[in-house]
């Protein structure tokens, strides 16, 4: 059954020229699960705002929306409320109530459910989305994970037929959106219910979707099969940018321009079997480039040992780390680890209760007043918004102009020069909180770059970007490594991104750094904790770390066919 | 913070008993008034002190000070008697000197402690502000006349009658105002 | 059950029976029972322990409250001495004593009421009058944590660009008004978030319905027609005039007559009733412990 038709549906924003929904139409059926994806600004909040009719944008609408053979628009409010249920994108900020309890029943009070009916369909929610441990917490207790999820039981109570989700898993660290979307994968297998998700890590979500559709400009230029997407896009370009957002395996399939009879492969599974099917494994490994930094040492720790309170457990226990001098130095690890911890004690926020801390051969202690912070270390912090204060980008830079004695043509040549750099100049004037993830970020680290650092400490620089950002964030870093010599020390919990712009990675686990070598070697010998290029690859090409370097190993070993 | 409320409440009670002074004296020894002897040359001044008013608003009196025992029968707690001016002598100094000889219980606000400036009779003979409804209390007559201001300003001269009494209606059951 | 497990309407009028009686009497006796009530259930929820601790506390208060009372209440038949030339009497002393008596008894039953009325049950209370408050409520106690910890995070991330680290004042001030300006901002954003996530959950439709966790059960109706009636019994006491006490002018006695001991030991029964509660409870489960 149809659930949801779309049809010649257009939208534009008031004060835009632009339509940020350019002439859609689809249909989806009901139990299907359908992600949507494109690059970020293409216009797809826009268009699952536009299918929640509470939350439907002001601006021009033309075209039409069916849901169930009625339009939409004039589909009354509880139904509404009741069948289509809409999870957004930050975890923390949908939530109302202040209990887990009280959460779950929220939905379900305002559609005027009778108390019993509420207790036995929270009953129901708790266990099947095993929320017993924190049933009757506070939210403000509970993980990013664990909150997304009581977004999800609080819309299942009142058991709707579609649920739409905004990037539900950006915020979320690897481990827990991975439950979420196996989470989401039985919600729509065991219940049937109609899943649309827009997503832009889609190495989980593709692989069990029905269908995917993508969208560029306001349109819709892709609508098909996880399986034929691949093909379906490089009929529009062959180097259709949206490729590299595929999942590894799909995006290595795209690049080796393979005949149409091999299957594109979606899961890590597939791409191995696909590997070695087609591909000789002739020559192993490609040439390593020895990583490039000088020997004088920038961030040295030793035994250092940090708790935050008296009769707490120590979080950090006797770490040892030396960093080079423009070197890019990552630092993995799980979720309370004590990466972000170790950050704060170098930046020199949080004070190390036994150890030595050593920044530029200077120990920390010595640096008086912000001289840490001039001319020195700067720390990216995970969350953006935490960095502007005021209205606009060009105001909050003004700022630290200020504090750095620029004088007023000093200032303006070295904004324009950090602007320029980054791509930034055109972003100047707007108020920090209109623009995008990644957009914010460039203003963020360009912000930090005014303080001409030395060193720069990054905070999960990947998070809630999508793949685009992914790659401009990773090509910042190796410019600011090769130009100005930069030492930068990143945490993450994003193997592949980690893998993609550094030189040395190190493992963090119990409050110490376990091992530490540089990619190649780090993820070689890891059997889980790797890439996907190398998990897909590990059987024939051990040492591929990289999608690029099992691009370029199956193109020179070419084809076992030909 | 608990033990700094506890140390903070101590030390206002403690200026608060230095700010008034710490001037001790036993029940005997405030008591023992000295009365200047009326001589032929001496100029003099009439008081009387006087609360039958309770008595025509009987229902709105504290139970408490029915029961006390301390009222006396026909509302005169002073009958009209005579005293030495002294030189100077205020309403006020002249009811202390009065209360003080007969032993009638009197409380008072001093001067310093409320916005008139002078002082205030709160109780005479246990008998208090508010005790006979919300609007009663202690008011004082110089010749038959009320002042326009407190007993402690009110400066008396030779001959004049003060009557002390106890109003249940802030004054209108004898025409104040 | 214990005590705290009872509907919070059976709670709530249970307290605010005993505070009235308690505040409005100056019978030494009920006020008494009401501190030993007091103390007992004190005890019972926070362990001896912790009331031998407060001591340390309560002590001092009660003498700076029981000192206070004679240095500005002059009445009173028998002055002690003058200061000032006004009358220390013993009256306004132990009048003084019983007022301290009474203070530091609701501040016993405040603190057990603390403790024991969480926000679930204040939700609960005020849900019944209007749901819109209670939702109010329980957004701004899921929002205070959320800014705490939001202007924590800015107020660092700005130190580490070095701004505002001065340690004038001035730029201390600068740099919080700074900080709470972005909060202010972001609290605004996170707002609207809120605001959407509420209306796609159907807020503002007709006949909304309220769930909460507490049920009221046969044993919260025992008690709450046990509280009223120890606590209209005496009250009728106090209206009764079998109890009446005066301080002033001179101390009365304490009155003796058949009402009156009805009336003390009936709020000693009312005072007594969490206490044994949580005391049943306790050898109860011992018992269980013992069988299991």
């Amino acid at each position: 059954m149809e659930i949801f038709s779309v049809k010649n549906l257009s939208f534009t924003y008031p004060l835009c020229s632009n339509k940020a929904i350019d002439n859609i139409n689809f249909s989806i059926n009901s139990s299907e699960f359908i992600l949507i994806c494109g690059q970020s600004g293409c216009g797809k909040t826009t268009l699952l705002k536009l299918l929640k009719k509470e939350l439907t944008p002001k601006g021009e609408i033309s075209g039409s929306i069916f849901y169930k053979n009625q339009t939409l628009s004039e589909l009354d409010n509880r139904t509404s409320a009741e069948q289509i249920g809409f999870v957004m994108q930050n975890p923390e900020s949908q939530v109302v109530m202040h209990k887990v309890s009280y959460e779950l029943a929220f939905g379900a009070e305002n559609i005027g459910l009778p108390k019993d009916v509420i207790c036995r369909r929270m009953a129901e929610m708790v266990n099947f989305f095993g929320l017993n441990d924190i049933f009757d917490s506070e939210i403000s207790s509970l993980s990013g994970g664990q909150k997304q999820l009581v977004n999800l039981a609080s819309i299942m109570i009142m058991h709707p037929n579609v649920i739409i989700l905004d990037e539900p898993t950006s915020q979320l660290d690897p481990i827990a959106s991975k439950d979420f979307i196996s989470v989401l994968r039985r919600i729509n297998a065991e219940l049937g219910i109609t899943i649309i998700i827009v997503e832009h890590n889609l190495e989980d979500v593709m692989p069990i979707s029905d269908k995917v559709i993508v969208i560029d400009n306001g349109k819709v230029i892709a609508n098909d099969t996880p399986r034929n997407i691949c093909a379906a896009l490089k009929n529009i370009n062959e180097n259709h940018p949206m490729l590299k957002a595929l999942p590894t395996p799909t995006k290595i399939y795209a690049s080796l321009n393979n005949n149409k009879d091999i299957l594109c492969p979606i899961t890590v599974k597939e791409g191995k079997d696909f590997l070695e099917k087609n591909y000789k494994s002739d020559i192993k490994e490609l040439p390593i480039n020895k990583p490039s930094h000088s020997n004088n040492i920038a961030v040295e720790l030793s035994n250092i040992w940090y708790r935050y309170e008296r009769n707490s457990k120590d979080i950090l226990k006797d770490v040892n780390l030396k960093v080079y001098k423009g070197e890019v130095f990552s630092l993995l690890g799980g979720n309370g680890a004590g990466k972000t911890t170790l950050m704060s004690v170098i930046s020199g926020i949080n004070k190390a209760y036994r150890g030595k801390i050593l920044i530029n051969g200077k120990k920390i202690k010595d640096y008086k007043k912000n001289s840490l912070y001039l001319h020195n270390i700067a720390y990216l912090p995970q969350s953006l918004q935490t960095v502007f204060i005021e209205d606009n980008v060009r105001k909050d830079f003004d700022e630290v102009c200020k504090l750095m004695k620029y004088d007023k043509d000093a200032k303006e040549k070295i904004i324009l020069s950090v602007s320029e750099k980054l791509g930034i100049t055109h972003l100047l004037d707007k108020n920090p909180y209109d623009l995008s993830g990644g957009e914010q970020q460039k203003c963020a680290i360009a912000k930090m770059l005014l303080l001409q650092p030395k060193i720069l400490l990054m905070d999960e620089p990947s998070k809630a970007m999508d793949s685009f950002a992914k790659e401009s964030l990773s090509e910042i870093i190796k410019m600011l490594k090769s130009d100005d010599e930069m030492t930068i020390i990143i945490v993450t919990h994003d193997i592949d991104f980690a893998c993609e712009c550094s030189d040395r990675v190190g493992l963090f686990f119990d409050g110490n750094i376990v091992s530490y070598n540089t990619p190649n070697k780090f993820f070689t010998e890891n059997t889980f904790y790797t890439t996907s290029a190398n998990r897909m690859a590990r059987n024939i090409y051990p040492s591929a770390v990289k999608c690029s370097d099992i691009i370029k190993l199956c193109q020179r070993n070419g084809l076992i066919n030909e | 913070m608990k033990k700094d409320l506890l140390i903070l409440g101590f030390i206002v009670l403690i200026i608060v008993i230095i700010v008034n002074g710490t001037e001790f004296q036993t029940v005997d020894e405030y008591y023992l008034t000295h009365i200047d002897d009326i001589r032929e040359d001496s100029q003099t001044v009439f008081i009387s002190i006087n609360c039958s008013e309770i008595y025509a608003n009987w229902d709105m009196l504290d139970d408490n000070i029915k029961n006390s025992g301390y009222l006396p029968k026909d509302g005169v707690i002073l009958d009209k008697t005579e005293y030495v001016l002294r030189e100077g002598d205020t309403v006020f100094d002249v009811l202390n000197r009065a209360v003080r000889y007969n032993k009638i219980q009197m409380e008072y606000q001093g001067a310093d402690m409320n916005i008139y400036n002078s002082v205030y009779i709160q109780g005479i003979n246990y008998l208090y502000e508010f005790d006979c409804g919300e609007l009663s209390g202690w008011l004082y007559k110089v010749n038959g006349e009320f002042p326009k201001y407190g007993c402690s300003s009110y400066v008396l001269k030779d001959g004049d009658i003060i009557e002390w009494i106890y109003t249940c209606e802030l004054g209108q059951e004898y025409n104040l105002f | 059950m214990r005590f705290e497990n009872y509907n919070p309407i059976t709670i709530f009028i249970y307290f605010l029976i005993v505070f009235l009686i308690t505040m409005f009497t100056v019978n030494p006796i009920l006020l008494i029972i009401s501190l030993i009530g007091g103390i007992l259930f004190f005890i019972s929820n926070n362990g001896i322990m912790r009331f031998l601790k407060d001591l340390a506390f309560y002590l001092p208060l009660f003498v700076l409250i029981a000192v206070t009372n004679p240095l500005f209440s002059h009445n009173g038949a028998t002055p002690l001495f003058f200061m000032n030339g006004n009358a220390i009497t013993y009256e306004a002393i132990i009048y003084g004593i019983f007022i301290s008596v009474m203070i530091i008894s609701v501040m016993y039953w405040c603190k057990c009421f603390g403790i024991i009325f969480t926000i679930d049950k204040i939700l609960y209370l005020v849900g019944k009058i209007s749901s819109k408050l209670a939702i109010v409520i329980s957004m701004t106690v899921r929002f205070i944590p959320l800014i705490k910890s939001q202007s924590k995070k800015v107020s660092k991330v700005q130190k580490t660009m070095g701004l505002y680290t001065g340690n004038s004042y001035a730029d201390r001030l600068k740099g919080s008004i700074r900080v709470f300006s972005s909060v202010l901002t972001w609290g605004l954003e996170n707002g609207i978030n809120v605001s959407d996530s509420m209306l796609s959950r159907g807020y503002g439709l007709k006949n909304r319905t309220s769930w909460s966790p507490f049920k009221i059960t046969v044993s919260d109706i025992v008690l709450i027609l046990i509280s009223i009636l120890l606590g209209i019994t005496t009250l009728y006491g106090i209206y009764s005039k079998s109890l009446e006490f005066n301080f002033y002018p001179y101390i009365t006695e304490v009155p003796t007559f058949l009402m009156s001991y009805i009336s003390y030991s009936v709020f000693g029964l009312l005072c007594i009733i969490p206490f044994v509660i949580e005391i049943k409870e306790i050898v109860k489960w011992k018992y269980f412990l013992s069988k299991i």
